[in-house]
This record gives C-alpha cells, structure tokens and sequence, in this order.
C-alpha cells in the first residue's frame, strides 16, 4: 500500500494538470495579498483633506439641529405601530467624530478569518479538481485497465489513489495558508494595524488553516471518488458544479431553512469553528399586515465537522463499492 | 495431470444494454491452455474472446463458472498469480501525456521491479531511442510495442495478447508476429486472440475456436483442421461431365470450379487419377487444397455470423 501510494504520489506531481493547478492557486493566492495590500492603503492627504471638510459640516448641523432632531424622532417613535423598533436603533443622534469619517485603518485580526475562509474555498475547490481528474483521465483513457493488470486488489489501488490526493494537497494547502496568514500579516503591519494579534489569536488562526488543510486534502479524495464514479474528469466537474448551483445556490436560496444540510454553511460552520446564516420568519400582525424579520441562526461547529465527516465517509465507501465491483472496460 | 496456464469451466458473462436488454457474451466457456507455445484464441468480431480476456484478468466479473491461472483459481488467488501474467488487452493504455519511459517506471516501480530493467525492456522492443517521447506521440506499432515492453517487466510466463496487430500495418504485424513466436520459444506461454487466421496460423501450436462464447474446437493446428476439414483435390481434366459422373458413382463429391472440378472425400489424391484413367480419361492437372485454418474456422463458425451477440 506505500509502495502504491508513493508511485500515485509520482504520477500525481507529474501530471500536467497538477503543475497547471498549483500555479493557479499561487497565482490567485498573489492576487489575494496584492489585493488586501490595495485596500490596506492608508488614505492621502487629499482624501484626508475631504474628509476634514465633511466631517466639519455634519458636525456644524449635529450642533445646530441634534436636540431637535433626536425629540422629533422620540415622538415619531412613540406613534410606530408594534412590533417597533427600539429607541436606540430608531433614534441615534450621537455627536459624530472625526475617526467614522473616511476609510478606517485596517486591522489584521478583523480581516483574516475571511481571508482564511477564502482561501479555504479556493483549496477545496482546487483539491477537488485536481482528484477528479487524477481518477477521471485514468478512467476515461483506459489506463486503469492496465495498472489493475498489474495490480489487481482493487481496494488497495484505490485506497493508494485517494491517499495520495488527500497526502500531495497537504503541503500546497499549508504553503498557500501560510503565505496567506504571513503575506496578510507583513502587509497590514506595515498598512493597517496588528494591534491585538495575541498569542491566542495566532493559536486560533493555526487551527483554522490546520482545518482548511484538512478539508482540502479531504475534497482532494473527494474529487478523485466523483472522477472514479462518473469516469471522467469533465463529468465529475459538471455534476460537481451542477450540485452547486442546483442545490447549494437555488435550492438553499429557496427553502433558507435546510441551510445546516447545505455544504458551503457546513463549510464555513467547520473552518470558522462555528457559522450563522439567517432565515426569514414571516408572519401576520396584529392588524393585519404581513411582515418578515430576519433571525440569524447558527450551526455548530461539531455539526460541521459530523455533516462532513458522514459525507466524506459516505462517498468514499460508495466509490469504494463501485471501483470494487465495477467491470473495467 | 500437467499445468495448464489457463483453464476455464462453464464460463458465462451477460452483459445488460443501455435500453435495458440482456446479451450473452460468453456462455459456458471451458478453455483449456497448455503452457508453454504459441496458443490461438479465435472467433469472429464479438464471439466473447476480449471478455473472457478481461475475466480472467480480473477486470469483469463473470456471471457463473470458474478459471484458472496455473491452476489458481482466479479472481479470488489473482493477486498470486498476477507476477506470472502479461497482458495486452485490446488497444494499448497508458497515460497519454506521460513518456514511454515515465509509464513504465511507474509500472515497475508498482510492483517493486527494478528501474533498469525498464531501459532493458525499452531496449528489447526497439524503443529505446523514443523512450522519452510522449506516450500520444506514438505510432501504434509504437504504443503496441511500449505495451509488450509493459508486460515483459514481470519477466510473465505467460502473455495475453488481445488482438495484438488491430491497425498494425505489414511489418508492424510481422514484428509482433515474430515477437510471439520468440517468446513462445523462450518457454513461456503466449495466449494471443485474433479473429484474422492467418496470422495465427503461422506461429500458434495449439488453438481454440470459439464462437457466440462457446468453445466450438480445441487442440493442436494440425488436429483442429484434420478433425474438421475434409481433403479436397482440384481437377483439371478435358471432358468434366464424363469425369463428374465418373468420380460420382465411385462415392466423391464433385463441383465445378471453372476450369477445374474440385473433388471433396477422396483418401488420396491419386484415388482419383487413378479412377479417372481406368476410364481413359487423363488428369491435366492435380493439386490437393490443403485445409487451412481459415477453411476450419469459416467452417465452424458459419453458423455464427459475422460477428457475435454481444
């Protein structure tokens, strides 16, 4: 089984469609820092100029007109119908200061995790890619027939193929994440603000790419289980894309409840440790008005980690079975 | 009882179309292997040859019966066997984008076979120099000789040739053709299936004949046409309608064959010289048609069709 595993591993760096999508995923992995290094920059004096200028003037009128403002809305509030809002959120007439003018100094603690989510998504999305066509072209250009008769134990061939997926994704997940996690934090150290990043915050962000690391050696496997199911490399990706948009995007759009049955909320609920997604709840009012609220709702962390795990053992022991029994033509 | 290299009982495969319907590639197919020499595996497009192939290597599932490789039963005691088994299944497969060379090292090093023995194979069927070269690249001589390389890394006992000069032009059949004469020289045992009999004529010792997934005939070549094919002696002679009813009445069966009578049940060609001259007719000519193993095969499977059920 090493043995096997390493010469899956050969194959799978010196496939061309490895090396094409490593580049890809630095590439855009580049595109992320340059970005968050665009939007980090500090505003110029122009701009600070402006903002001086805006500032001034709301600050006059708050002077002139906030008592009467603030007791214009505190009587308008009193004649809402129920369900109201609160007093605070309705009425907020608060001297306003010069720091909520204009773009605010960027703080690593506040973008990483998004960042980090992002990245994630492109490594799955990456591994995924990567596994079906590992298994998918083997499929497709018969070669399989050909190791097998070289190889015959087929759960063994195929353990070794999924194996090495989910083993090579390993060190592209880790260096992409840790350029991410480095790149972010060089350049909003110099831009922006990295006040705040204890020792704590550094120990969650590690487990947050460990678990990115892991879901996208995880979707690597995954891939290769859709391209040995579907036997190639283009169906897997469109029955994968067509999930996506069928079921995560329209299905979960429409019924918003099944959402913590959805990937992507068990995704996120699995790299964050812990999501919220929201829900509309709608319902007739007292005198007769139809009125929808939203209520944001949260799914657990061990809800993510079990929904994904059941998953990822499902599939595998479903592409097991067929690459188990299936005639190989 | 010697060991065969191949042995199959009641062997049955049913495939299912895609709209649904049941067709029989292979039903009850006992095949018998000798080892060692050249053996024929023929039958028509779609008589069951590749399947059966494919089931004893593990790769379809056979419906019902039991094989053997060297008297392991297979596919449960595969994994056994496999070291002592070549095989070329249909059109060579390997991974187009990679070089001959990177294939094979890649097989070799599958099964824990020494990377140098992948330049001595390459060397072996004269690719040394294309080695590097991609695998697409390939003419398909080419791909047909990386795919016996591919099966000489186990150094194998035994070689499964499936239709091994499908699109091969002239010397690309004569190469492989000597190739498989070679390697059955060596003492291995080398299964080729082909529907063209010419070709297997010339290098097999012994045969199998199968049709719908049946095996209609088995032995050595001189066995399979003697046991089948009748002796027939080509006549030329001036006067046909005296020497038709001549060589009728002594019990032969007579047809016309443009200038020549062609004359079916005669022991000896000299049976019927010597009926003919007894009469006073004389023989211009006599030539004894030799049965070959496209008459035999033609004769056996005409019941077949061109091509089988699958």
């Amino acid at each position: 089984m090493i043995r096997l595993t390493s010469v899956e591993l050969r194959r799978l760096i010196a496939r061309r469609l490895t090396v094409v999508g490593v580049a890809a995923v630095l590439l855009i992995t580049a595109f992320l820092l340059f970005a968050t290094w665009r939007n980090s920059q500090p505003l110029t004096a122009a701009e600070q100029q402006q903002n001086q200028v805006i500032f001034e003037q709301i600050h006059k009128d708050w002077e002139l007109h906030g008592e009467e403002n603030q007791a214009q809305c505190e009587k308008d509030w009193e004649s809402q119908p129920d369900p109201k809002p609160t007093l605070e959120e309705m009425c907020n007439y608060t001297e306003p200061k010069l720091e909520d003018f204009g773009r605010p100094k960027t703080v690593f603690t506040e973008v990483i995790p998004d960042l980090l989510l992002g990245s994630s998504y492109l490594l799955a999305f990456a591994g995924f890619l990567i596994g079906a066509s590992f298994l998918g072209a083997e499929f497709s250009s018969g070669a399989i027939s050909n190791w097998l008769t070289f190889e015959p134990r087929r759960l063994r061939v195929y353990g070794s193929k999924l194996l090495a997926l989910a083993v090579g994704m390993i060190p592209l997940a880790v260096v992409v994440l840790a350029l991410v996690l480095g790149g972010t934090f060089l350049i909003i150290d110099h831009l922006g603000t990295t006040a705040g990043t204890t020792g704590k915050a550094w120990g969650d962000l590690t487990e947050t790419a460990g678990r990115a690391v892991l879901l996208a050696a995880a979707a690597a496997a995954l891939g290769g289980v859709v391209g040995s199911l579907l036997r190639h490399t283009a169906a897997a990706i469109g029955v994968a894309m067509g999930y996506v948009v069928l079921v995560e995007a329209v299905f979960g759009g429409f019924l918003t409840t099944a959402q913590p049955w959805l990937i992507r909320i068990n995704f996120d609920a699995w790299v964050k440790h812990g999501t919220t997604y929201f829900v509309d709840k709608c319902q007739t009012s007292v005198d007769g008005g139809y009125f929808c609220e939203t209520v944001e709702k949260t799914v657990s962390f061990e809800h993510g980690a079990w929904y994904l795990a059941v998953i990822t053992v499902l599939l595998i022991a479903a592409g097991a079975g067929a690459f188990y029994r299936r005639d190989v033509n | 009882m010697p060991e065969l290299a191949v042995s199959t009982r009641g062997l049955r495969k049913t495939y299912r179309t895609r709209r649904g319907k049941r067709v029989v590639a292979v039903q009850g197919l006992d095949l018998d292997v000798p080892t060692g020499g050249v053996h024929g595996f023929l039958g028509p497009n779609g008589s069951g040859k590749t399947t059966s192939i494919r089931m004893l290597l593990g790769l379809v599932r056979a419906d019902a019966g039991t094989m053997a490789l060297f008297d392991r039963r297979v596919p449960e005691h595969l994994p056994e066997v496999v070291s002592r088994v070549g095989a070329i299944v249909e059109s060579p497969k390997f991974f187009p984008a990679f070089s001959g060379r990177k294939n094979l090292e890649l097989l070799a090093d599958a099964i824990g076979t020494p990377r140098r023995r992948v330049g001595e194979v390459l060397e072996e069927t004269s690719l040394g120099e294309r080695g590097k070269d991609r695998f697409k690249s390939y003419s398909l001589g080419m791909k047909q000789r990386l795919a016996i390389a591919a099966t000489l890394l186990k150094e194998p006992e035994l070689l499964i040739f499936d239709e091994p000069t499908n699109g091969l032009d002239p010397a690309g059949i004569r190469e492989i053709r000597e190739t498989m004469r070679a390697l059955g020289e060596q003492g291995r045992t080398v299964l080729v299936s082909s529907h063209i009999l010419a070709e297997v004529e010339q290098v097999a010792d012994t045969v199998s004949i199968i049709g719908h997934g049946r095996l209609l005939a088995s032995g050595t070549v001189a066995e399979v046409i003697g046991g089948t094919a009748k002796g027939t002696v080509k006549v030329a002679v001036d006067d046909h309608d005296r020497a038709t009813r001549i060589l009728t009445s002594a019990g032969l069966t007579v047809r016309a064959d443009g200038n020549y009578l062609l004359v079916d049940g005669a022991e000896h060609p000299s049976d019927v010289t010597r009926r003919l001259a007894q009469q006073e007719l004389y023989v211009s000519e006599l030539i004894p048609v030799r049965a070959d193993l496209e008459s035999v095969f033609l004769e056996l499977t005409a019941d077949e069709g061109l091509g089988g059920d699958r």
